[in-house]
């Protein structure tokens, strides 16, 4: 038989390997450079769809053990070992995905240790950390009996009553206290979402998504492993089966396959539970007379629709048609339309309800989405690994072990030699990662992809017909400093003074503003025309040859030297006619990029004003408030409403610095 | 985009991209290697004559008994080519200021006149291996067509580097020369682990062979068995 799982583990390893990358990015340079996230949008990929959606679709361990340990359903049996390797898996892909998504990951375990018992997250994070530890325990019986360490077996499973019913009570505590968590938001989440019921939507969808998730994954095993338990014997079409085949249970009543009835069993009860769920939200919509925004025709109204026929209408449909239900793909679609709108459900409460609120759209970077995909196709990796190794679903994992293929031979038509290739997995993965983590690298890797917002620098503005007062405020976005020019050559020593701020003009100029080259806000530009250079040279020198801008390298890198900026010599060395040296000879060195204009001007202000705060006697010299009146008047009136601008000045000064008389109009 | 900035995408992200996917792929072997060493079920490591082995790869390094029995003219262009191959490429100073920037360590650099030297005897050496691939007739049977365009695929970032460095020879302009030199470069990377040229790494391997072939009794019907048993019957 062929491996129908090998695509789908190529894949996974692909997104794997670039979730990897994604999460070594993101702790190299932080979750400002690697994420869309804002103060707006706090909540993103990572939380929402790892943690929130993936702690729901994992609920299986509880429900199933519910229906097996509590209500003795025994024929569900054979679904608990999946259950739980789901709900440790799920539980496992949040941990992981929230480690990287809190803002100092090293910091994991501070509320073991530091309790804050009033919030919801605090119980949250123990439930979900001990239900781990649970599914955990859970997951050991299956190991062991690999192992064939038969007396831990034996001991683990006399304890698996109590253990399941720890895991039962921890899981209904803590899908509640996330869907409390949103309560939170009652003047943010939109009025389609928000209702104070949400920790009851939350735990009911959880249980009815959980069902559907287990019949998801129970079907797609078989049709990747092992298909006549849920798909019985395969038959031509037209050709009548085998007599046997009426002697399967459930036969009679239109099933042709030994596992169907109980998955169809299973699917009836998620259903049920869904249609409970359906009935309480319209109930809900009701109660708060929502009903407008679901007829508003706005795209939420149509998400929200889109969303309850995903997660309930179209899985409860799909398993009451008898023709449906008894057919492995009709109610495998249903089971994937549950899970798929109940984890659209947690993305609506937790992504898409606030954007009218926070007036953006917040979509993931692609960082963001590596990691969340990846971390979830790792832990499918891992669900394989456990699979096929372990008796989970069934206990063919021996035979298959054995019949693993190992060489691919092909024949070589130019030496007529055949040549045998060991393929084994470490060959096949290796190949993948050999390609896939250089791309990843380069595709995710801040500094080649963050575009820069290019903020054009203006220069400064003269307040007067003189110039003497200067505005400086280079993208004009009103955090602006006033500058008294005049008072400040004065101070320094009149005409001879320039060069204690100044350093150079462009080439034929007196005057060059500073922003001519330092033309970027944030970010460092690049002024040096290199290949304006080579060919301008060249004719300048009346060089000649085979290309003649190639022979003037040597004239300014050296000759014999490494062409690079550090063997270049400086501007001022050719241009010391025409260049207008105000500053040392040596500010003219470094001209290849200049510095962004922030960077400059507070550079240039900040350095001087820090040295002379002592020799003046004013220690507030070197802050912020000193040149940026406006802003921090701005700031200041924000905080305490109407007051005047002016005596504000006066408060934060101490005294009326040059301009102030204009600076009143300027927020 | 301009010239200028393909230079920069060819020495940025193309260099971090080839380069990773040569190193990688490299170590890819590497770790192949040793696992199927140390992994393979009745392999006994300690049984291997290490002293034996050890004794013949280091004869390799200096090998005038091996070239004087065989074509010495021959052996001796080729190893002096792996020289000039390995020496240039590391040791040139402007490749020193790129190990400085990126990787944060320096090297003693190969002065000019000898880097000169050695670019230009590389060259040669390659132009004599095609020469003997082209003309002799032993050489010719055994060619496949890889192999004349990997020997060009490694004269042609000599060539272009050369140039670019010696301007006044060039006929083209410089950025355009330095463009196909990242390029040719960044090409010869991206080969390296996937063709013969990944004996970088796997001559090692080949020195530890003789550990290889200690095979089983039956082994060798088992290995006629991968290859020919299912596919040859059908």
């Amino acid at each position: 038989m062929t491996d129908r799982t090998r695509p789908i583990k190529d894949i996974f390893w692909i997104l794997a390997l670039c979730g990897l990358v994604a999460g070594i990015f993101r702790m190299w340079f932080g979750l400002g450079a690697t994420t869309n996230l804002t103060d707006a949008m706090p909540w993103g990929l990572w939380k929402v769809l790892n943690m929130v959606a993936g702690v729901a679709l994992s609920t299986s361990g509880f429900t199933v053990g519910f229906l097996v340990y509590v209500l003795r359903l025994e024929r569900f049996r054979p679904l608990m070992k999946p259950a739980i390797l789901i709900a440790f898996l799920g539980y496992g892909c949040s941990m992981t995905a929230l480690l990287f998504d809190i803002g100092l990951p090293h910091r994991f375990w501070h509320p073991i240790l530091m309790w804050n018992e009033h919030s919801f997250l605090f119980e949250v994070f123990w439930c979900v950390l001990l239900y781990f530890t649970i599914t955990f325990i859970e997951m050991l019986p299956n190991i062991f009996e690999r192992l064939r360490a038969e007396r831990l077996v034996r001991l683990l499973h006399a304890g698996t009553f109590g253990v399941v019913i720890v895991g039962i009570s921890l899981s209904s505590l803590h899908h509640s206290s996330l869907g409390s968590l949103f309560l939170v938001t009652p003047l943010r989440l939109h009025a389609l979402w928000y209702s104070s019921w949400l920790p009851w939507f939350f735990v009911l969808s959880a249980m009815g998504g959980g069902i559907m998730m287990i019949v998801l994954v129970r079907i797609l095993y078989a049709r990747w492993y092992d298909p006549e338990p849920v798909f019985g014997t395969q038959l031509e079409p037209g050709v009548p089966g085998p007599a046997d085949l009426l002697s399967l249970p459930g036969v009679s009543r239109g099933y042709t396959s030994r596992d169907m009835p109980m998955l169809a069993g299973l699917a009836s009860i998620g259903a049920g539970i869904m249609s409970c769920y359906a009935v309480l939200k319209v109930v809900d919509l009701v109660r708060l007379g929502s009903w407008n925004a679901l007829l508003a025709g706005t795209w939420e109204s149509w998400l929200y629709s889109a969303e309850l026929i995903l997660t309930a209408i179209l899985p409860i449909i799909l398993v009451a048609i008898p023709r449906t239900r008894r057919s492995p793909v009709g109610l495998g679609a249903a089971a994937l339309s549950g899970a798929f709108g109940l984890a659209l459900n947690r993305l609506d409460v937790g992504i898409f309800g606030y954007f009218r609120d926070a007036h953006t759209v917040y979509f993931p970077s692609l960082a963001e989405w590596a990691l969340g995909i990846g971390v979830i196709a790792a832990a499918g990796l891992v669900f394989f690994f456990i699979v096929e190794n372990t008796a989970v679903f069934d206990n063919n994992w021996r035979q298959r072990y054995l019949s693993r293929g190992v060489f691919h031979a092909t024949f070589d038509r130019w030496s007529h030699v055949w040549f045998a290739v060991l393929m084994s997995g470490v060959h096949r993965v290796t190949l993948l990662a050999v390609f896939v983590l250089p791309l990843a690298w380069v595709f995710l890797y801040p500094a080649y992809h963050n575009e820069k917002p290019i903020t054009v620098v203006q220069a400064s503005v003269g307040m007067d017909n003189m110039r003497a007062n200067l505005r400086i405020d280079g993208d004009r976005q009103g955090v602006l400093a006033e500058f008294a020019h005049a008072e400040h050559q004065q101070r320094l020593g009149g005409d001879s003074s320039c060069a204690a701020c100044h350093h150079v003009s462009l080439p034929g100029d007196r005057s060059t503003p500073c922003s001519r080259c330092h033309s970027d806000m944030i970010f460092a530009t690049k002024i040096f025309d290199h290949s304006f250079h080579t060919v301008a040279v060249a004719e300048k020198e009346h060089l000649a040859g085979l290309y003649p801008a190639n022979h003037s390298c040597a004239l300014c890198h050296g000759d014999g030297l490494p062409k690079t900026a550090s063997t270049v010599k400086t501007c001022y060395e050719c241009h010391r006619d025409d260049m207008w040296l105000v500053g040392r000879p040596d500010s003219a060195v470094s001209l290849m990029n200049a510095p962004s204009f922030r960077d400059a001007m507070h550079g240039t202000c900040i350095t001087c004003h820090t040295r002379e705060k002592e020799r003046v006697g004013r220690p507030q010299l070197d802050e912020c408030a000193t040149c940026h009146r406006s802003l921090t008047a701005r700031r200041l009136a924000t905080a305490s409403h109407a007051q005047d601008d002016n005596a504000l000045g006066a408060v934060a000064f101490g005294e009326r610095p040059v301009g102030a008389s204009d600076s009143g109009s300027s927020h | 985009m301009s010239i200028e900035q393909w230079i920069d995408f060819a020495k940025g992200p193309l260099f971090a991209l080839t380069s990773m996917i040569m190193v990688l792929g490299l170590l890819r072997h590497i770790v192949i290697q040793v696992y199927e060493l140390v992994a393979g079920k009745g392999r006994r490591l300690s049984a291997a004559p290490w002293r034996k082995i050890l004794n013949e790869g280091l004869g390799w390094a200096i090998p005038i008994k091996q070239i004087m029995k065989g074509t010495p003219f021959f052996s001796s262009v080729s190893y002096l080519f792996h020289i000039g191959v390995i020496v240039v490429p590391v040791f040139l100073a402007d490749h020193i200021v790129l190990w400085e920037k990126t990787l944060g360590f320096s090297l003693p650099s190969l002065p000019s006149g000898w880097a000169d030297f050695l670019t230009i005897f590389t060259v040669a050496c390659v132009l004599v291996l095609l020469g003997f691939r082209l003309f002799g007739d032993r050489q010719r049977a055994m060619s496949r067509l890889t192999d004349y365009v990997l020997l060009l695929l490694i004269l042609l970032p000599f060539v272009t580097g050369f140039l670019a460095s010696h301007s006044g020879m060039n006929p083209f302009p410089w950025e355009t020369m330095m463009l196909v030199h990242l390029l040719s470069a960044e090409l010869l990377f991206l080969v390296i682990p996937f063709t013969k040229l990944a004996h970088i790494v796997l001559f090692v391997f080949d020195r530890l062979s003789a550990v290889h072939w200690q095979l089983r009794p039956g082994a060798g019907d088992k290995v006629a068995d991968a290859l020919f048993g299912k596919e040859a019957r059908v």
